[in-house]
């Protein structure tokens, strides 16, 4: 066995929210949460992205496909998949659709898993072990 | 063997997605490594964690996990298996993943239902050799073992 135990995982299984609030118009803050994301669903956290605000644009078709945190960097839409890829679940806000034109049967990229109410929200954030907002 | 300089040994065994190999070792434990497809994917990697020795491994529930400057997530594991030991030179050195991916394993696990019971989910020989090319050609993946 190796002598440096720092590289060896030995958490707890944990539940974490990641509350998204930035979107198109902040796209350096929209990577991050999803590379998070990512690892932290590798390392067997349940992890749930909610979208809020104008984070719910991210979730609009055509929008994460557009661009990227950084000039000729890597799209969105490749970060929402690779979080997806590693077991994130992501919820959508429905009382904020209406303010972004957003329809939720016909606009929403295939990656959503869930169309979330508030209450949603209200008890993830009251189960979860941590929440992070971006 | 290469298809679209995707390096490829037909004596491994490999999931459906060829993200992963598994080599059958001497003592019928398995080793776990990237792939060149899955290198290259993930760009150079900066980070490799594995799940401490002895912790039980479901399928589904990653050996470890991975970061690159562009890519994050999982090494995944579809056998039920307990972790033996991780490779030190890698877990100190990561980007031995990009330029030797087929000798720097990342893991070494022992299946708990048994060795041959554990390949027999897994493609190996032709019909691996066949499936990693197609899946190189299909989505056009040139790999590059330098390191980047």
């Amino acid at each position: 066995m190796a002598d440096n135990m720092d590289h060896y995982l030995d958490n707890d299984e944990k539940t974490v929210v990641i509350l998204m609030t930035s979107g198109p118009s902040t796209p350096h803050r929209c990577a991050t949460p999803f590379y998070l994301g990512a690892i932290m669903a590798s390392m067997d956290v349940e992890v749930h992205v909610f979208f809020t605000m104008e984070g719910v644009r991210l979730m609009q078709r055509g929008v994460a496909e557009s661009f990227a945190a950084m000039e000729g960097g890597k799209k969105i839409i490749d970060f929402i998949r690779d979080a997806k890829r590693a077991g994130v679940t992501l919820h959508v806000c429905q009382p904020a659709l209406p303010g972004y034109k957003i329809d939720e049967d016909n606009d929403l990229i295939d990656e959503v898993d869930e169309v979330s109410r508030a209450s949603v929200l209200a008890d993830l954030v009251l189960r979860s072990d941590n929440v992070i907002t971006f | 063997m290469e298809c679209n300089g995707c390096e490829f040994h037909s004596e491994l065994y490999y999931d459906s997605e060829y993200q992963i190999w598994l080599r059958r070792e001497h003592d019928d434990s398995l080793t776990v490594g990237m792939t060149d497809i899955s290198q290259t994917i993930a760009g150079k990697i900066l980070h490799v964690r594995v799940r401490r020795p002895g912790t039980v491994r479901e399928p589904g529930k990653p050996v470890a996990t991975i970061e690159s400057g562009k890519w994050a997530g999982p090494i995944p594991n579809f056998i039920h298996c307990v972790i033996v030991e991780g490779n030190i030179e890698v877990l100190e050195n990561p980007v031995l993943l990009n330029s030797d991916p087929y000798n720097a394993w990342i893991a070494r696990v022992e299946a708990s239902a048994g060795v041959d019971a554990a390949l027999d989910t897994f493609l190996t020989g032709d019909a691996a050799h066949e499936g990693y090319c197609r899946r190189a050609r299909e989505e056009d993946i040139h790999c590059q073992r330098k390191v980047r």
